[in-house]
């Protein structure tokens, strides 16, 4: 080790944006045709598109197998220049394990960077997001000169750690997450090293998955390598360094072109999370956009103090990951994702604070508080752009997660340890001109899928009692969010389970509304033990709950020690016959909910994707119960009547504060927030 | 200069530099300050937006209140919703949009006027 010490590497992790450019690239980038580029960023981007497509097809674990892919050609330096992904983050926050490696292992005789080599890594201190994400990257060479890095990242179900399937809700310190594995090299000479591999192997639940998306990872990247090499052959190596390092340049000008276009000034979200894990708990997250020309600066001044002894902690590094979800996705949707986008954004971290962790702190639920934090970037996004382009306003995506994890033995006899995909089956946004799609995806993984049922319960010990739309799953407006999922299971045929689950927004929705939109409602677990669900189905009883709306009705005919918790939940047995139900959110509505056309909540009426409640308390619809036939005068009568009713039960802004701002939430809540309502108020500067 | 469409239910004009209702036209508040101290504040039960539909008295899809409140901003003219705020008990209110009112306006002095989204 030349040029570090064995601890965390905190230069490193600083170096998002693109490293300066090369007299080597500058060089070459100059020579490069604008004719040959395009049809350069094209076969890229068809070469990443197949390596992502290749690491699916061959991984194991859920997350793999059903989309959370990230596939990166990286430059020399380790600047992603090209991504094939709907999971920008890890694409992104991919670079970071390529400049340490280039840092450190390049020039370092024990270790060095040569033809044939293979990295691992999943500290999330350099990937940014959580340990359960993992990644293997390959540098390319043309003859002796490293011309570029190949990589995947992806989320592997399980990485040790005091629970299963890559969540530790209950962590009080990293030590209690598993792996947390710098970039090591893992192969060489084009093959993996067994001893390595077996060593990974022994520190999960599963390893067989484990072994398995390493090895789908590497076959990719392969790949994408072989693809690589031939552009080079065609085109020159001058050509192709060049071109790489081009894609970087234009899209850095292209982004501060773009943020150019938008209103100067200051938009501010804060947001909250209603869990410390296995608590309930607030933690404030508090951002602030200043745009200001061409460039974008993120704020996070007065957030909520790291959480000692609590999981909910994240690197900055990680919420710059998920920055570009929203950037590349939204913002810049239609440039290159790569992280030349962040040439236009600064970035502003306070020390000692929940969305800056350092030291030993757990940050196994990091994802949770990170997109809870990308839902302000959605709502501050749409408000610094809609002036110019409406269609980029969009109400935020379900950012509360509400997944199940579990580990034990399936119905083969077989280790299991992993997450099922329904996050992959959330609804949309609201947007400007049109609902949110249903079941959609996952904002931050928007190519993936929740899977067939039937395959999940191929080698899960689940039988899914249903999994359809949930109508009180997203939130109201003038345009609704798209619906989430929700789901019931029966676990069956395991000699062993646990079950947990990992979310937020039980109290404190996770997914707010746009422009007068409502906010998605809580999620939380129900879960039966004893249950008589096997046997009412043993006789077809024709009462069994068929969506989540019915498991909560009286009609419910199931039976058994009924129990609720949080979305957060540490695992604990399951036996065979015990049920288990949840929802995955919709999207946040967008407008005023009086303002939505009559005919779609009729519409929504006549597919059960609004209740009658609703459509009478919320959108103010007068039509026949039975018929379902609109009556338009009385429906406009209504909303006037709505109107009137608000404007005489609305108070003055500063009469309304004089009241408002004697509340406060109990004192045993803000344990872990910091001074309310500002977290860091009565802090010294120094 | 006109007026400048900034969300579904806002717009600035240029010229008085006042935040209006873009439903109605009513006249919120200076646009160098916060849009909502010119609205009408109300503090909507939970229950009312997201009912209660389980029988547990704590998960039950009703967010819970010690943690957070639902605070509605409405136009004193026309009574549409412009904007809510999830908030927890008496935690200052948002001033989510603080325009520089210079720029916007030199900005629009040198858009033609068939390029200005307005209305």
């Amino acid at each position: 080790m030349s040029k570090t010490s064995y601890g965390r590497d905190y230069e490193v992790v600083q170096r998002l944006r693109p490293e300066p450019v090369t007299d080597r690239e500058q060089l070459a980038q100059g020579a490069v045709q604008d004719i040959d580029f395009d049809i350069f960023k094209h076969k890229m981007h068809m070469i990443a598109l197949e390596g992502k497509e290749t690491t699916m097809k061959l991984g194991a674990s859920t997350a793999m197998r059903f989309g959370d892919v990230a596939f990166g050609i990286f430059t020399a330096q380790g600047d992603l220049a090209v991504c094939a992904t709907g999971i920008y983050h890890h694409a992104v926050l991919g670079q970071i394990p390529l400049k340490y490696i280039v840092k450190h292992w390049a020039d370092e005789a024990s270790v060095g960077v040569r033809e044939g080599d293979s990295f691992f890594y999943n500290d999330p201190f350099y990937g940014g997001v959580h340990n359960a994400d993992m990644g293997l990257a390959i540098p390319v060479f043309h003859g002796d000169e490293l011309i570029c890095f190949v990589g995947a990242a992806v989320h592997t179900g399980e990485a040790g750690g005091t629970e299963p399937g890559g969540v530790i809700t209950s962590a009080r310190s990293k030590y209690d997450e598993g792996m947390l594995i710098p970039p090591i090299k893992i192969g060489e000479n084009f093959r993996l090293k067994e001893d390595l591999l077996t060593m990974l192997g022994a520190m999960t639940r599963d390893e067989r998955t484990m072994i398995l998306d390493i090895k789908a990872r590497l076959a990719a990247v392969r790949i994408a390598q072989r693809r690589i090499q031939e552009v080079v052959a065609d085109k020159g190596v001058d050509f192709f360094i060049g071109a790489l390092r081009k894609t970087l340049t234009v899209t850095g000008e292209a982004a501060r072109k773009k943020i150019a276009e938008l209103n100067d000034g200051v938009f501010r979200q804060p947001r909250f999370l209603d869990s410390l894990g296995t608590a309930p708990g607030l933690t404030k997250i508090n951002l602030t956009v200043v745009k200001k020309g061409e460039r974008v600066l993120l704020d996070f001044s007065n957030s909520s103090p790291m959480a000692m002894d609590r999981p909910i902690n994240t690197y900055f590094q990680g919420l710059i990951g998920l920055t570009m979800v929203y950037f590349c996705g939204w913002l810049f949707h239609d440039l290159p994702a790569n992280n030349g986008l962040l040439e236009a954004v600064d970035w502003k971290f306070p020390d000692n604070s929940l969305v800056n962790a350092k030291g030993d702190v757990s940050t196994s639920l990091a994802p949770l508080t990170q997109i809870c934090f990308t839902q302000g970037m959605f709502l501050c996004g749409a408000r610094m752009t809609y002036s110019h382009d409406p269609s980029r306003a969009v109400a935020a995506w379900f950012s509360g997660f509400a997944i199940p994890n579990f580990g034990g033995l399936n119905q083969k006899g077989e280790p299991i340890a992993d997450l099922t995909p329904e996050i992959n089956a959330t609804g949309c946004g609201a947007r400007y001109d049109q609902d949110g799609v249903d079941a959609a995806g996952a904002f931050f993984a928007t190519m993936s899928d929740c899977s067939d049922i039937e395959t999940t319960e191929e080698d899960r010990p689940f039988v899914y009692t249903f999994r359809n739309l949930f109508n009180n799953s997203y939130g109201h407006g003038k345009f609704r969010g798209g619906a989430g999922v929700g789901f019931g299971l029966m676990v069956h045929d395991t000699p062993m389970l646990v079950l947990g689950a990992m979310g937020g927004g039980t109290r404190f929705p996770t997914t707010l509304g746009l422009f007068g939109g409502n906010a998605v409602p809580p999620t939380f677990v129900q879960y039966v033990h004893n249950s008589n669900l096997n046997e009412l189905m043993s006789e077809a009883d024709s009462r069994l709950p068929n969506n989540l709306t019915a498991v909560y009705e009286a009609e419910n005919p199931e039976q058994g020690d009924r129990h609720f918790n949080e979305t957060n939940m540490t695992v604990r047995p399951f036996a065979n016959g015990d049920t288990y139900y949840l929802g995955v959110g919709g999207g946040g509505g967008y407008g005023d909910a009086i303002e939505r056309e009559p005919a779609a909540v009729i519409r929504d009426l006549r597919r059960g994707l609004v209740s009658h409640w609703a459509a009478r308390n919320i959108y103010h619809v007068a039509y026949d119960g039975e018929s379902l036939r609109l009556d338009s005068p009385a429906t406009e009568a209504l909303r006037m009547e709505v109107r009137e009713e608000r404007k005489k039960r609305g108070k003055p802004y500063d009469e309304f504060v004089e009241e408002w701002e004697q509340l406060s939430p109990p004192a045993e809540l803000l344990t872990y927030y910091g001074s309310y309502p500002d977290p860091e108020a009565g802090l010294s500067d120094s | 200069m006109g007026k400048v469409r900034i969300t579904e239910y806002l717009e600035i004009d240029c010229d008085t530099e006042k935040w209006c209702c873009n439903r109605c036209g009513y006249e919120l508040y200076d646009a160098r300050g916060n849009y909502k101290k010119g609205c009408l504040v109300y503090e909507n039960p939970l229950e009312q937006v997201h009912p209660p539909l389980a029988p547990d008295a704590d998960f039950n899809f009703t967010p819970n209140k010690e943690f957070c409140r639902l605070i509605e901003f409405y136009c004193p003219g026309c009574g549409i919703q412009i904007e809510n705020e999830y908030l927890p008990p008496g935690h200052p209110i948002t001033h989510e949009i603080e325009l520089d009112i210079d720029a916007l306006k030199a900005r629009q002095a040198d858009q033609r006027p068939a390029d200005k989204r307005s209305g």
